[in-house]
């Protein structure tokens, strides 16, 4: 078992990683002072990840849209009883959550995190699935999808996704459709369960009222060694272009809302951060309510306080999303097209610049104020194979002329997508 | 963790929270004022104006800009509904200064802008700048549209506005759009002046160190102020209708919404609030066990209790041919309760599923800021672990009396119109 500890020399926070001998990545954050716990088992296997095969395999298994969110439902599920009815006797609060490139289960709680953590490491580790509690599951997964579907905010961002990509499965609901989660049966999900819920492929990272050494001990116990067995996901060929400009849908909203969005080339790891970095302060000097660009626009009232970004990016996909309310969004696209070729042409406002990296630093610090979110910083930044404060490392290093060069070759019009929900009331 | 309250002055109460694990300092003044539809709306803008700008930063850009040298430093306000009362709130937060790295005094630079924020907003002639306001009541009127885009949201908002008609508690905090249409820059002016001067006012400051600087400015600022403060009642029972009211709204929806408001005069407010948690408040409880996991009718089907209306009230998103379905289960478990049917380990499961929820309290600034507000409100200053301990007191026999006492006072319904 290799045990490191990392530290970040900014804020002096301490985080342990142990790669234990059952093949899972271990994070664990001692937060004194503070009384919760929150625990997270996840897994790289999310929506997008619907082609696949191991080493050994010839061919690659497609699977139906929707299926990962599905047996992260089933999980819940043991042969006898319901995970939430284990939970009820430690009162930790359970939950989980599929994403696009990720599945986690987690608790928090305040007191017996021991026994929730057996919980956790048992029933993850413990598949049971039968055609009678799949077919049960369809009509809750099928509420699930209708609310979805009402949901403007959700609709807009999935609908610029779609006009964004031709076939990187970014696009398709993270719950898939009604149609698509009938296809599921039980061999489908163990097929999918022994794939992805092998520990070499999962994470646990646990924050706050912890002690590194009895969760260790807890791990000792529970996990069972795992063989890696080089687990492959291939996505569809992505041309860069996008596949159309424009969406507009209506639905029955009292405010007009958009998303814009800039398709952006995807890349791994460190380079991702960096990347990241770059993208996330770029759309922070885009909208900055001190600039000319946002001052007219809320003078127009074509923006409200609502106007927001976004780097949303995974395997495969980095896309930078404008966000809000407007009654005429195509003036917001073309005043941040225009605006970007501005700053291309005259450079980055060095004093603009800087502020925004000093907020982005609060931003950071304040991150570590908070259990749940150094859980959460802790599992998505080993998921995205870089070390959990390197953040702020890469913040304190990044230059005005790299934020340039990422609008430059980055944010182009020819990239460029606008999805737009109407009212019809 | 250390917690102390003083009157500032009449009626205004300063708390301070001193915990050191904390990397930021988190300040919330709320203004209690009563709810009614002449002033909802030039309250919320008074309110709202405050966190855009001030006398010495006029713009948003120029606070904006002030800000985000501060390390991202935020400001801001708005209103909210706590039953019969506005709730104006103003909110700030920062990070610690040991954390700033060109060794700026960031508690004394944030004091200085709450309080030209706050006392000396940019007002002239008697009346906000009307750049400032035209802004603020476009985002209100955005508000109020955008209410809608929420559905689960907007659901409880009908359910509230029908539950409570003919009391404050029924109308939403930001007003009706056509007052809201209607308030010039000199009535939110006028409005917010009477707010300083009649609101009661609790301000909550949480840091990492015991600091003076904040209460010092606020003790100063009041003292310029001729107060009258009025007395509020924060908790008020409301009436059960004679008759169950039903409403219903038809939307170019997906999935239906189906909300029931239940009343009670019952005081047992410890045993209602255990109710709601075996009912429909956690994913072992009744609700969720047979409404969702065994029926499959709803995705959600959850109960919550407020103790400030006394009320219970259970919301779904069902399907619209379930819909007779799953009203008619929530009321069947409703009676299994009644009928006594309830284990022991449901009530440990509720029971430990709240020592978890109150021990978590105190883990970030804002927990403690609502905690210690929701204590004054309700007349007794008590620790979480204080709290808890008279859940502990409530017995099966005190859940099924309190049970007993719920009756069905309303439904909303948002129904599908393709589904006809």
């Amino acid at each position: 078992m290799e045990k490191n500890i990392i530290t970040s020399e900014r804020t002096g926070d301490k985080i342990i990683h142990v790669k234990h001998d059952s093949g899972l990545d271990i994070y664990i954050c001692e937060m004194e002072g503070y009384s919760s716990i929150e625990a997270l088992f996840g897994t790289k296997y999310g929506s997008v990840n619907t082609m696949f095969k191991m080493a050994d395999d010839k061919e690659y298994t497609v699977v139906p849209e929707g299926i990962a969110h599905f047996l992260e439902h089933k999980l819940f599920e043991n042969e006898d009883c319901d995970v939430f009815e284990l939970y009820a006797k430690t009162g930790a609060s359970g939950n989980a959550f599929t994403s696009f490139d990720k599945t986690a289960y987690l608790f928090s709680c305040t007191k017996n995190y021991k026994e929730s953590l057996k919980i956790l490491l048992d029933f993850v580790q413990a598949p049971y699935f039968t055609q009678a509690t799949v077919d049960k599951e369809q009509g809750i997964i099928g509420q699930e999808i209708q609310m979805t579907n009402d949901n403007p905010e959700w609709r807009v961002f999935f609908n610029m996704l779609r006009c964004m990509y031709h076939n990187h499965p970014v696009k398709i609901d993270i719950a898939g459709t009604i149609e698509s989660i009938a296809q599921i049966n039980a061999d489908l999900l163990y097929k999918c369960y022994y794939t992805f819920y092998n520990l070499n492929n999962m994470v646990l990272s646990i924050a706050g009222n912890v002690k590194a050494d009895e969760v260790l001990a807890i791990c000792d116990e529970c996990l069972k060694k795992c063989e890696d067995k080089g687990l492959e996901t291939v996505f569809p060929d992505e041309p860069e272009s996008i596949v159309q400009a424009e969406i507009t849908e209506k639905q029955p909203v009292g405010a007009s809302i958009f998303n814009i969005g800039y398709k952006c080339t995807p890349c791994k790891g460190n380079e991702r951060l960096e990347k990241v970095m770059a993208a996330s302060v770029a759309a922070d000097i885009l909208s900055d309510p001190s600039t000319e660009m946002y001052q007219k626009l809320l003078r127009d009232e074509v923006i409200n306080s609502s106007f927001g970004t976004e780097v949303f990016t995974g395997d495969g996909y980095f896309t930078v999303i404008f966000s809000g309310e407007s009654d005429s969004p195509d003036v917001i696209r073309d005043t941040v097209s225009a605006e970007i070729e501005r700053i291309i042409k005259d450079g980055i406002d060095e004093n603009l610049f800087q502020r925004i990296k000093k907020s982005t630093y609060g931003g950071l610090v304040r991150e570590l104020n908070n259990v749940e979110a150094v859980a959460n910083l802790m599992m998505n930044s080993h998921m995205d194979g870089v070390s959990p404060y390197a953040t702020i490392q890469v913040l304190s290093d990044l230059k005005s002329s790299d934020v340039l060069e990422f609008m430059k070759n980055e944010l182009r019009k020819d990239r460029l997508v606008m999805s737009v929900i109407e009212g019809t009331v | 963790m250390k917690y102390n309250r003083t009157e500032i002055s009449d009626k205004i109460g300063f708390s301070s929270v001193t915990d050191p694990k904390f990397k930021t300092n988190l300040l919330t003044v709320r203004f209690i004022t009563s709810l009614c539809r002449e002033t909802a709306s030039a309250n919320s803008l008074g309110i709202g104006v405050l966190s855009d700008a001030n006398s010495k930063f006029k713009t948003i850009a120029e606070l904006s800009e002030k800000l985000s040298s501060l390390y991202g430093s935020g400001v801001r306000s708005g209103s909210s509904k706590r039953g019969d009362l506005q709730i104006l709130s103003f909110t700030s937060s920062w990070i610690n200064n040991k954390y700033a790295f060109d060794g700026e005094n960031l508690d004394e630079e944030m004091t200085e802008i709450i309080k030209d924020c706050i006392f000396y907003p940019n007002v002239s002639n008697g009346e906000f700048d009307s750049e400032l306001f035209k802004i603020t009541k476009k985002e209100l009127l955005d508000r109020i549209d955008a209410e809608l885009n929420n559905k689960r949201g907007y659901a409880i908002s009908k359910a509230e506005e029908i539950a409570f008609r003919g009391e404050p508690a029924a109308l939403s905090d930001m007003g009706k759009k056509e007052d809201a249409e209607k308030v010039t820059s000199a009535d939110a002016y006028r409005a917010y002046q009477n707010i300083l001067r009649t609101a009661q006012i609790e301000i909550m400051y949480v840091s990492s160190e015991e600091n003076n600087t904040v209460k010092d400015m606020f003790t100063e600022e009041f003292s310029k102020i001729e107060r009258q403060p009025k007395e509020y009642v924060f908790n008020s029972k409301s009436p059960v209708k004679p008759e169950i009211e039903i409403s219903s709204e038809e939307m170019d929806v997906r999935q239906c919404k189906m909300v029931m408001t239940f009343k009670t005069d019952s005081d047992d407010r410890f045993a209602l609030q255990m109710l709601s948690m075996i009912y429909g408040a956690t994913p072992v409880s009744k609700l969720f066990a047979n409404v969702r996991e065994k029926m499959s009718l709803c995705y959600y089907c959850a109960s919550r209790f407020s103790s400030v209306k006394n009320i219970i009230m259970v919301d779904s998103g069902v399907e619209k041919v379930n819909i007779e379905k799953a009203k008619a289960e929530i009321l069947n478990q409703l009676d299994e309760i009644i009928k006594g049917n309830i284990s022991d380990e449901e009530i440990q499961s509720a029971l430990l599923s709240l020592d978890n929820a109150y021990n978590a309290i105190g883990d970030t600034p804002s927990s403690y800021s609502s905690w210690y507000f929701e204590r004054f409100c309700n007349g007794k200053i008590l620790t979480p672990q204080e709290q808890f301990m008279n859940f502990q007191n409530v017995t099966k026999a005190r859940i099924i009396q309190a049970a007993s006492t719920l009756k069905l006072d309303s439904i909303y319904y948002m129904l599908n119109k393709e589904a006809e």
